[in-house]
């Protein structure tokens, strides 16, 4: 073949380059030339042999997709795009993560100082912090998604049930994945929820010396520390993506080699006509479901980066603090159902529990042999999914701290108002508006104060939720038909007990104050003062106590709140 | 597919176009989260300074208003201000070229807050030290403190007395002292916190000597020298003598007194100097 400057020669220099860009082209993309191309952006038939084929054939990043579908299974039903859209998110979370990677040392002395250095140093770092934490919320979801899907269709029958089981372990290596990520910011949130979440492995139904040196080896040391820290990093930016990018392979591998199942109503009971596509019924990757893929990344990318921009921001609280528990420890919502069930039964039940339910879930293809995958022959399993899926929801709903903690009526009031971590209604009231002086809950300090005016309605409806009324509210800021009378209950030991039917050992008329003092240029002290007489006893008093916290004027608690996720 | 390739570059285009407002405000924004960074940083200090410090350093950092911790008793405040002037104003503060320090004030406050001062009541705080504080909250202490740092606080002109050199000099400027007073600034100043109450037990002083027998034991510390005048000198310059049984004594150490530098904080006014004759009243050295 002629060189470069024989071409020249022979053809002139714009010929020439013209033809050295379709010979790259053609490299590249390991068969399709220029014009291929284009043929195929405009919808034209290919040319034979068709050009089209050689990649899947040729290219490395192709070999492993195959060449055509099943026109079915490329509508948004049956497959709803959810295991695409896993794997997507875990090239978003890997993206995404190296990025953060650069800015991050995994030792408790800078991991948290890192944060901020991100947050105020890098720029964009927001926004990718964001992306990052978002995308792994959304990773959860959409798996769970696709497992639900390939449930419904009864993808999981024979022959997939071994890709039902390599599932099942990506979503366990995805939930590690997203739950090792919490510790990294070192802040109160993550140390608290893993210390919490770690110590299950003692209560494992297993030998005490087994438990221990399980526990031992999570936390690195008897308490969670630079060891532990160290290697939940590890886990989480080395061992679990290995780990679910080996799987996903398999995992695919499998999809491809049985193709994917057709829609339930397509195919005769117990039959699987998959890999049987007639020639009018394909769908070629390139270019059809090439550019769907490429839309759909487009707009998955649109949504996530608005969404970090404006919707939803990743939470840090302050440093980990291994002298202070905070009041409410909660596990992430995915992992919430676990909480809530150790609230339920016993935890060495519950913890043996988990590892059980989950081999069951990857036996089940085994031995949920019925032949039918359409849904009206499937009555009874559908009807199981859909009560275990309502039974986890509850359980979700019964880890958060609503159900069922057990702490003082002002306690809850102070951190709904002035929470140890996080903003809050009040902590977010403009520096310039906050007011020097005394205030009673629900008053209205009139129109130049409309912030503050809501945060007092706020510790208003906080107070009115944790105390009752025994005839006597000494609140008068309050409109006295707004107070629950109180039942009073007489205990065993003769103590009396305030309660009404929204909670228990509540604050029988009490007195609260909000004191706002500056205590520095720019800095003020917030305080919530209790004065809870006994009711019987007036000179005696059941409450008395005060809750404090600080608000500078930088703080800029405001910002947080913009975002849905935040809770003021 | 053509309507597909078209969302998938207006969606592209929108997605550049929302990074490219986001990298605007990025410089503001940045800004914004240093200063909340700082901020954050103010308030948890805020929160161990109450938890902490408030005992020895006072409620404001004045060294003056100090609460004991469990009973909730008036007691000395034991430590120095630190809502101070000249602890804070000019980037080398008075503090530090009394100290002879070299580096920098922040450095200068975290090293104290630190490894705390040898030989005084300021313990050593950093977990390194085997303190109890970790680095973070060192820092945050220190975000603390220095923002105390105003200018109305730095803007007061710095004004010295000239103490004269006998007491009786003092006494024509300064001719009534007041009992009552005296006591209150005997707490407030700490010198309880070191020496005891003198209405009280001998054995509640701590750092310092007792002084419940100061009155009659002062003329007879240094041949020649009045009582008046010993104590004058002692609290202005308390490195000109040293009590006797001291170093083995009462008082674990000797030179305790020196860093609380009475001679600047009861001269910081010009009307400051009531402040000693009352104490001295109080301690019944004055009439
Ligand atoms: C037990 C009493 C005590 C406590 C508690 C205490 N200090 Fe001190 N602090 C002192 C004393 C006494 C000094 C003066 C040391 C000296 O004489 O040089 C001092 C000095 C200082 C100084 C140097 C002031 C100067 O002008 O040289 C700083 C800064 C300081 N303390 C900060 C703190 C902080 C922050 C805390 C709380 C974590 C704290 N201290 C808790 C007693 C205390
Ligand atoms: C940090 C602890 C400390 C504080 C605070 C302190 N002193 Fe002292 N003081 C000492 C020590 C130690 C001695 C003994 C060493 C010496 O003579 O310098 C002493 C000695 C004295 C003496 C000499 C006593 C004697 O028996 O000869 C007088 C007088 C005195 N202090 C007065 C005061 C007064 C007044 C105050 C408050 C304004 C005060 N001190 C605050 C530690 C303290
Ligand atoms: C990181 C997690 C996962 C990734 C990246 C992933 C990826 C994929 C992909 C790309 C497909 C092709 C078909 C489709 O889009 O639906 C697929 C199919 C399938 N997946 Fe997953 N998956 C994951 C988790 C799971 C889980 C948790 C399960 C269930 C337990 C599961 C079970 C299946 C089954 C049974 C099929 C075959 C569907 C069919 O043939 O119709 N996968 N997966």
């Amino acid at each position: 073949m002629a060189t470069f400057p024989e071409q020249i020669r022979e053809m002139g220099v714009k010929q020439a380059v013209i033809a050295k860009a379709d010979e790259v082209v053609e490299r590249v993309t390991a068969g399709m030339n220029i014009s291929d191309i284009r043929a195929a952006l405009r919808g034209d038939e290919p040319r034979r042999p068709n050009p089209r084929l050689r990649p899947h054939a040729d290219s490395f990043w192709l070999h492993i997709r195959p060449s055509f579908y099943h026109t079915e299974v490329t509508h948004i039903y049956p497959t709803f795009r959810m295991g695409w859209l896993s794997t997507f998110m875990f090239v978003w979370e890997t993206i995404t993560g190296i990025i953060l990677m650069i800015f991050y040392t995994p030792s408790p002395l800078v991991a948290y100082s890192n944060m901020w250095n991100i947050l105020s140093n890098v720029p964009l770092g927001q926004l990718i912090r964001n992306m990052h934490r978002l995308g792994a919320e959304v990773m959860v979801i959409v798996v769970a998604m696709h497992m639900l899907r390939t449930f419904i269709t009864g993808s999981y029958k024979k022959p997939r049930q071994f890709t039902w089981a390599t599932g099942i372990i990506l979503l366990v290596l995805t939930l590690m994945l997203s739950f090792s990520g919490y510790l990294l910011p070192w802040d109160q949130l993550a140390y608290w929820a893993l210390t919490v979440f770690i110590s299950g492995a003692e209560a494992a139904p297993a030998p005490a010396i087994i438990n221990q040196n399980v526990l031992l080896i999570l936390q690195g040391a008897p308490s969670l520390g630079a060891g532990g820290l160290l290697r939940w990093y590890l886990l989480h930016v080395l061992l679990m993506p290995l780990m679910l990018g080996i799987l996903f392979f398999v995992h695919y591998y499998k999809v491809v080699l049985h193709g994917m199942s057709l829609p339930p109503g397509r195919e005769e009971i117990g039959e699987d006509t998959a890999k049987r596509v007639p020639k009018n019924e394909r769908t070629y990757f390139i270019p059809d479901l090439l550019t769907s893929e490429l839309m759909w990344s487009a707009l998955m990318t649109l949504f996530l980066v608005a969404g970090a921009l404006w919707l939803w921001d990743a939470p840090l609280e302050t440093h980990a603090n291994p002298v202070v528990t905070p009041l409410h420890v909660v596990a992430p919502w995915y992992l919430s159902w676990s909480q809530g069930w150790l609230k339920l039964a016993d935890k060495t039940l519950v913890v043996g529990f988990i590892p059980a339910l989950l081999v069951a879930f990857i036996v089940m293809p085994y031995f949920e042999v019925g032949k039918s995958r359409r849904y009206a022959d499937r009555r009874v399993g559908l009807s199981v999914a859909f009560l275990f899926m309502a039974f986890m929801l509850v359980s979700n709903w019964m880890g958060t701290p609503e159900y069922r903690v057990a702490s003082s009526p002002d306690r809850e009031v102070s951190i709904e108002i002035l929470p140890q971590e996080g903003a809050s209604t009040l902590l977010a009231v403009p520096y310039d508006e906050m007011l020097e002086g005394s205030f009673l809950p629900g008053q209205d300090l009139g129109e130049n104060y409309p912030h503050l005016n809501e945060a007092l309605a706020d510790l208003a409806h906080a107070v009115l939720a944790n105390s009752c009324t025994v005839g006597a509210p000494k609140i008068t800021t309050i409109e006295a038909s707004e107070w629950k009378e109180c039942d009073v209950v007489t205990l065993e030991n003769g103590d009396k007990q305030y309660n009404t039917t929204f909670g228990n050992d509540l604050m029988p008329d009490p007195y609260v104050l909000l004191e706002i003092e500056e205590v520095q240029p720019k800095l003020l002290r917030l305080t919530l003062v209790y004065d809870v007489p006994e009711p019987d006893n007036p000179n005696e008093f059941r409450i008395q106590t005060s809750w404090t916290a600080y608000r500078h004027a930088d703080s800029n608690y405001e910002e947080e709140c913009r975002y849905a996720n935040k809770n003021c | 597919m053509q309507v597909k390739i078209v969302i998938g570059t207006i969606s592209l285009m929108l997605t550049m176009i929302i990074l490219g407002f986001a990298a605007l405000r990025e410089p503001s924004r940045l800004e914004d989260f240093t200063l909340a960074r700082q901020g954050r940083q103010i308030e948890n200090g805020a929160e161990l300074f109450q938890s902490q410090c408030m005992t020895c350093h006072g409620v404001n950092g004045k060294a003056e208003e100090c609460y004991d911790a469990a009973t909730g008793e008036q007691i000395g405040c034991a430590g120095l201000p630190l809502n101070y002037g000249p602890l804070l104003c000019e980037d080398t503060s008075q503090r530090m070229i009394n100290m002879n320090w070299e580096g920098s004030k922040p450095a200068f406050i975290q090293a104290t807050i630190s490894s705390g001062r040898y030989g005084t009541a300021m313990p050593t705080w950093a977990a390194d030290f085997g303190g109890p504080l970790r680095p973070d909250e060192i820092e945050d202490l220190v975000q603390f403190v220095l923002n105390w740092e105003t200018e109305e606080l730095c803007s007061a002109p710095a004004f010295q007395y000239e103490w004269p050199a006998t007491i009786e000099e003092l006494l024509a400027e300064f001719p009534e002292g007041d009992a009552a007073r005296g006591k209150e600034l005997y707490v407030t100043y700490g010198c309880s916190g070191c020496h005891g109450d003198p209405e009280g037990d001998s054995a509640w002083a701590g750092t310092g000597p007792w002084q419940g027998h100061l009155a009659e034991e002062a003329g007879t510390r240094i041949e020649g020298m009045s009582g008046q005048q010993y104590v004058y000198e002692s609290v202005l310059y308390p490195n000109n003598y040293i009590v006797e049984q001291c170093p083995t004594g009462p008082c674990n150490t000797p030179s305790a007194m020196a860093s609380n530098n009475f001679y600047a904080r009861m001269g910081d006014t010009a009307e400051k100097p009531q402040d000693l004759v009352d104490i001295m009243t109080y301690l019944g050295i004055l009439p």
